[in-house]
């Protein structure tokens, strides 16, 4: 795959891993919103009142 | 992965490529903003033709020329259309166009996902559209009459055009992070060497604030809106209280969104008024740093005061006090910008030159929306305005001059530049004020609608609401019009006119002034030095 020369490839890496990190934060946001956490405290609060 | 690196020439000398393989294929940052600009023109229009529906069936008490459920439908897809389609990618095509030019960058940092970022969109459009049209055929069930909302339990009866609408609304989304992803790489690792980010110009800063909030609240609408897909299709109950979930539950994912998607919309445009008001001011902007900080500021308690638009759900006191009073809060930093403003004008050697005009009718009409945004967020005053024509007034003071008229200000300002010409001042300065003033006529009855009892999303009123329909109806019809006014303007700059200098504006700073007018189709080839 061809690379613009005005990105090296230190820079073009530099990017992808910065891009990917981000999308992982989405990602994080999307998963968090479905609602699997209110069960997860529910079981934690359970396991502690025990 | 292997990779080759082209050559300088292959990469930066080559003319544009011709005919459809430059649009389709392009990863040029001025080409794919271009794209961003007309889908979003033709968005305004589809949305603005839905409105104006909207306000001709209201001129008149009954019911004249829409059922109920095709009316909410309208409103439904006015609100979606003109968000997603309009408001969001032009704000993005201005960023694609200005951001690369403004920090001595090439090109975006990924300019192939910058491709994709845009291609997402016309499909998303027309699964939006699709969701508008299926009910009209044999079998297609009933119309989305929920709101831009979406509401379940509403929301899980409705028929199948409300899974298009869910897809539209995914793709959208990806189309929205793809693109914040992309500005964000960009801004933090495309600078030019010594721009460091309190050197950045404010419109990048902006935008920076925008794609985090963007990247942080619409996977949570995505995820929302999929457990509504599974509610409807899968047996899920995740809004379904007789199965043990909770519809309240979608109202606050969906105003985790809703709430920091006024910011979205609104900071973009407050970045071009950095811009706008010091070169007609002929002044650098007052207290950049605070500008900054103002915004962050915003950002941050934007993201933690949703449930404002909830009061009426019936939340616990504590929460509601804690609403109100986050809400209220916001005021401070956004009256603060507004201050800066004020003050990058006070004694400024001014000039009134389209895109000035917008500024100013922006400080003035904004602020308007923004204070009786404060009446709303007082809950028992919200108790009275919930869900009235207050609510409708309010949100398109805020949207309009805040989001629409910064980006008008925004094509005015920078059309020389992409252009090359520029645009004729008489005819500017004529569509301003027809569409500010028929703006004020239509939405300004409608506070008064909304104190008196009028409710919105209902497509029939009583009698003695009549005069003030009608003024608004009348306002709606030239504000509606006024913006082909726009389009021409447009289309007359971009085909001849006056010769462009590189600084097409007196007080113009920043980079992409040293550029050429229009554009070379590589630019910052070499990257500039800044001091």
């Amino acid at each position: 795959m061809k690379i613009p020369a005005y990105q090296t490839p230190e820079l073009r890496r530099k990017n992808v891993r910065l891009a990917w990190v981000l999308a992982g934060l989405a990602l994080f946001f999307l998963v968090t919103s479905f609602p699997f956490w209110t069960g997860l405290f529910r079981i934690v609060g359970t396991q502690a009142m025990q | 992965m292997s990779t080759t690196t082209m050559t300088h020439d292959e990469a930066h000398h080559h003319e544009a490529p011709k005919g459809w393989r430059r649009w389709l294929f392009s990863t040029n940052h001025k080409d794919i903003g271009t794209l961003y600009l007309l889908f979003a023109l033709t968005m305004l229009f589809l949305g603005g033709a839905s409105a104006m529906l909207i306000r001709l069936e209201l001129f008149q008490p009954g019911i004249q020329l829409l059922d109920p459920d095709l009316y909410n439908n309208l409103v439904t897809n006015h609100a979606l259309i003109m968000i997603f389609g309009a408001v969001m990618p032009a704000a993005a095509g201005l960023a694609n166009w200005m951001i690369p030019m403004m920090i001595g960058a090439p090109d975006m940092a990924l300019p192939r996902m910058n491709n994709l970022s845009f291609w997402v969109l016309p499909a998303a459009a027309t699964m939006l559209i699709l969701s508008f049209v299926v009910p009209f055929f044999p079998g297609g069930g009933t119309q989305i009459n929920t709101g831009w909302t979406l509401y379940p339990p509403l929301s899980v009866q409705v028929g199948m055009s409300m899974d298009f609408l869910i897809f539209a609304i995914h793709l959208l989304g990806i189309s929205s992070v793809l693109a914040s992803i992309n500005i964000i790489v960009t801004l933090l690792n495309m600078r030019a060497p010594g721009m460091t980010l309190l050197k950045m110009p404010m419109f990048c800063w902006t935008w920076l604030v925008t794609a985090f909030l963007l990247i942080l609240v619409v996977p949570v609408l995505a995820g929302g809106v999929t457990m509504l897909l599974f509610d409807r299709h899968f047996g899920t109950s995740f809004f379904d209280a007789a199965g043990g979930g909770d519809p309240v539950l979608f109202q606050h994912l969906f105003w985790f969104f809703g709430h920091p998607e006024v910011y979205i919309l609104l900071l973009p445009s407050i970045g071009v008024l950095s811009h706008v008001i010091p070169a007609f001011s002929r002044k650098p902007l007052f207290g950049y740093n605070s500008m900054v900080g103002a915004m962050l500021a915003v950002a941050t308690i934007g993201m933690v005061v949703w449930a404002h638009h909830q009061y009426t759900v019936g939340m616990s006191l504590g929460a509601v006090t804690y609403f109100m009073i986050g809400t209220i809060l916001i005021s401070i930093p956004v009256g603060l910008m507004i201050f800066n403003f004020i003050a990058t004008m006070w004694r400024g050697s001014m000039t009134f030159e389209t895109p000035m005009l917008f500024a100013v009718g922006i400080v003035l009409m904004f602020t308007f929306g923004g204070l009786s945004g404060v009446m709303l967020a007082v809950v028992p005053a919200d108790m009275q305005y919930h869900d009235s024509m207050f609510v409708v007034a309010h949100f398109h003071y805020v949207l309009m001059p805040g989001a629409v008229f910064g980006l008008f200000a925004g094509v005015f300002y920078w059309l020389p530049k992409w252009t090359g010409h520029m645009y004729d001042e008489k005819l500017g300065k004529i569509f301003f004020w027809i569409n500010v003033i028929s703006f004020n006529i239509t939405f300004f009855p409608q506070h008064f609608l909304g104190l008196a009892g009028m409710p919105r999303r209902i497509v029939d009123y009583n009698v003695m609401f009549t005069e003030f329909n009608v003024i608004s109806s009348v306002g709606a019809m030239i504000f509606g019009l006024s913006h082909l006014l726009f389009l021409y303007i447009v289309i007359k700059t971009i085909r001849g006119g006056k010769k462009a200098e590189s600084r097409a504006w007196e007080g113009a700073k920043g980079l992409e002034w040293e550029l050429d007018s229009p554009p070379a189709f590589h630019t910052w080839t070499v990257a500039p030095q800044i001091k």
